[in-house]
């Protein structure tokens, strides 16, 4: 207790003999690097179980981590631009189904916002297209590709998931993408930096043109 | 939350979901609950990017929000739910057990969405077992929608909570996020839904392990236009019912092993006839009577009434005491006592921890000291009564709960040890894996367009003996560190239940 500590002479409270110090003899140095990496174990450990439980929960582990990768859950990190741009590369990029949010189950601002990066071109595209009714999207189609052909592509394919996601409520609140066949709405921003799937998206984007919603309106200064 | 939990739930995320769902995840779970700006400032990430990672976590119940005064929405990870994921194929090969291979799916479905409406799973599923049958057939939907009810009625899949229903009269700006509500007897009401059809098999075009690029793909119109019928209501599984579920099976198993089959049949009975009365943590059930638990036994077992009585007594005299006898009425009352229970699995696991790890006089010492709670190395009654420290007794004891702790501690370092090793593997022979996909794909289309068997012994010998050695010794340490992982994992389930049940019993 407090008195003795003061007192200086080390007292073991156990015989130092059952450990293997005989009386006197110099301890072992204090050890001053940090213990090995690998240490070795005196025991093996036990094998693994490898029933057919086992051997089951095991391919079903390796198929599921493959499926991940492929859902849309699995947002990619955008690669840098390699040195040698590989020509596999195109034919090995595996298509991800697209997914939509259920936005009324989300907080507001969660919803993506556009924002106008660029120049006016594209602004004036979105005015006249916000003003659309559904019957005339066809010729708006035409006048908005040639106009936005030359604006941000990645910009107008979130005007198109902004809209798309408003519209959304009263057709799909599904999160199951197989449903969002119509719309291009790609969750995935590596896509929306390629031109193509913009013009993609113009053709095969029908009805959900039009009556966008107002809280786009969130102007970039430039 | 520990360092080793933090990274664990960051390899975990960064499998699953990748990078940028990682860099959020690992962040909100340092930091605790943040509204979304702050996030993005203090990850450096874009707000477009942010919104993404956080929308892929709530779907996957990992994160969840809530409002705060002045409308600010924050948002928290639910690090415990991170590390579930590791229990994903244990779930799913359970399902399968219980359910076989369509509930297997449902649940499989579930796990990978996060949240799914009815329709939806069903739909999915059907098409995913039309594929493995044969030529010709398809799964009906009422088939898996039967299974789906079923699953719900046992509990095992659960309501998300819903968005209320707003009135139109409501004034003033809708509120930043929605609060979910969900009443009790909803969780598992399945709606009336008539889902008719058949699960449509994939044109075979369709299929392409390559992945071509399918921006052209003509979409499927005709189903997108139905309205869903039950729009708004999501399912989830629910992970806590198979929680209970292996816990139930650790005892019955346990039983069986100190005495014998028939003994742990009366378990199970007994807990199968507890699972809905009793809430999955409580320190014991409610107490059943002989009589009860006869006319529960299994239809095949023929056992007398007598012999049960002395089975139930066996069990309760025995000293793990497992069961215990709470009272005469009925020819006697009995309950499991599932806490008692849970110490003993623990405790089982920490004594044999000790002994493959120090050798078996360890182990001895070990279980002496638990059994005799306090134990002292080798001294003499002292003869005087002051404290001084050659004369004071030290005694040595088990703490079992810190024990527990330290042990699933160092679970979750094995793991995320075993995780990293495996991904390094792989990374090493990330060219001659990818080699290997090449040629498979080469030479399955070949067989597609009926190549000759020359041509594909050929193309197989693209790949040389000593790189198929390779990748069999790749293959082989790959599946021995996927085991461990999941062999790891049961260990921690035992100890984390141990240590809340004594949580909650303080």
């Amino acid at each position: 207790m407090a008195r003795n500590n003061g007192r200086g002479r080390a007292a073991y409270t156990f015989n130092i003999e059952t450990i293997g110090f005989s009386r006197g003899e110099k301890l072992p140095d204090v050890v001053l690097k940090p213990p090995p990496l690998f240490p070795v174990t005196d025991y093996k450990p036990v094998p693994l179980k490898t029933r057919e439980r086992e051997d089951y929960m095991l391919a079903l582990k390796q198929e599921l981590r493959e499926t991940m990768k492929r859902m849309p859950s699995f947002i990619e990190t955008p690669e840098g631009k390699l040195d040698i741009e590989r020509y596999s590369k195109r034919y090995m990029k595996v298509y991800k189904e697209e997914w939509i949010p259920d936005w009324r189950r989300l907080p507001r601002e969660m919803k993506p916002r556009k924002k106008c990066k660029k120049d006016p071109k594209s602004k004036k595209a979105k005015d006249t297209v916000k003003g659309t009714s559904l019957a005339n999207t066809a010729d708006m189609l035409k006048k908005t590709e040639e106009l936005e052909k030359r604006g941000d592509g990645e910009k107008s394919g979130e005007e198109n998931e902004e809209k798309e996601g408003s519209k959304e409520k009263s057709e799909e609140g599904d999160d199951d993408g197989d449903d969002d066949a119509a719309e291009q709405e790609e969750y995935d921003d590596g896509k929306q930096e390629e031109e193509n799937d913009c013009i993609n998206s113009y053709f095969e984007d029908g009805d959900d043109f039009g009556a966008g919603s107002d809280d786009n309106m969130d102007k970039a200064t430039y | 939350m520990t360092q080793a939990e933090i990274k664990l739930c960051s390899l975990l995320l960064q499998e699953h979901f990748g990078e940028i769902v990682e860099k959020i995840g690992v962040h909100l779970i340092r930091t605790g609950s943040q509204p979304l700006r702050v996030i993005a400032h203090d990850t450096g990430t874009s707000l477009d990017q942010v919104k993404k990672a956080l929308c892929v976590l709530i779907q996957h119940n990992l994160v969840i929000y809530q409002v705060h005064k002045r409308g600010v929405v924050e948002y928290e990870a639910q690090c415990s739910r991170v590390l579930r994921m590791l229990r994903y194929p244990r779930y799913i090969y359970t399902t399968k057990t219980l359910y076989s291979d369509t509930g297997e799916l449902i649940v499989e479905e579930l796990l990978l969405n996060g949240k799914m409406t009815m329709s939806a799973v069903v739909k999915k599923v059907a098409d995913r077992l039309t594929e493995t049958m044969e030529d010709g057939k398809t799964m009906d939907y009422a088939e898996v929608s039967n299974t789906f009810v079923r699953l719900a009625d046992t509990h095992f899949v659960q309501r998300c909570p819903l968005v209320p229903a707003t009135e139109n009269s409501d004034p003033g700006p809708p509120p930043p996020a929605p609060t979910l509500v969900i009443n009790e007897k909803d969780m598992y009401l399945v709606p009336k839904l008539n889902l008719i059809g058949k699960g449509k098999r994939r044109r075979s075009s369709d299929e392409d392990a390559a992945g071509e690029p399918k921006a052209k793909r003509p979409k499927h119109t005709t189903d997108n236009k139905e309205p869903i019928p039950d729009d708004g209501i999501y399912w989830q599984v629910n992970l806590d019912r198979f929680h209970q579920h292996f816990r139930d099976q650790a005892i019955v198993s346990a039983v069986a092993n100190r005495m014998d089959q028939t003994s742990s049949e009366i378990v199970r009975t007994m807990l199968r006839m507890s699972e809905i009365t009793t809430p999955s943590s409580a320190p014991f059930t409610q107490p059943l009577s002989s009589n009860e638990i006869f006319r529960s036994l299994p239809v095949g077992y023929n056992i007398s009434k007598q012999v049960l009585d002395q089975y139930l007594t066996l069990l309760a005299d025995d000293p793990l005491e497992f069961v215990g006898k709470s009272g005469d009425s009925g020819g006697g009352m009995y309950v499991i006592n599932l806490h008692k229970a849970l110490t003993s699995l623990a405790t089982a696991t920490l004594e044999s921890v000790v002994q493959e790890r120090f050798g078996s006089r360890c182990a001895r010492i070990f279980r002496l000291v638990l059994q005799k709670k306090h134990l002292e190395q080798k001294q003499e009654i002292p003869k005087t009564p002051d404290h001084a420290p050659s004369r004071t007794f030290y005694l040595y004891t088990v703490n079992v709960l810190s024990a527990a702790r330290m042990l699933l501690h160092r679970c979750y370092k094995s793991i995320a040890n075993l995780i990293e090793r495996r991904q390094f593997e792989t990374k090493e022979n990330k060219r001659l894996l990818e080699k290997s996909q090449r040629v498979e794909a080469i030479i399955a289309s070949m067989q597609a367009t009926g190549a000759e068997e020359a041509q594909l012994q050929e193309i197989e010998e693209m790949i040389t003996a000593p790189e198929r050695q390779q990748l069999e010794t790749l293959k082989r340490n790959v599946n021995k560190l996927d085991a461990s992982e999941i062999q790891v994992d049961e260990t921690i389930f035992l100890l984390e239940s141990y240590i809340e049940s004594t949580m909650k019993k303080q």
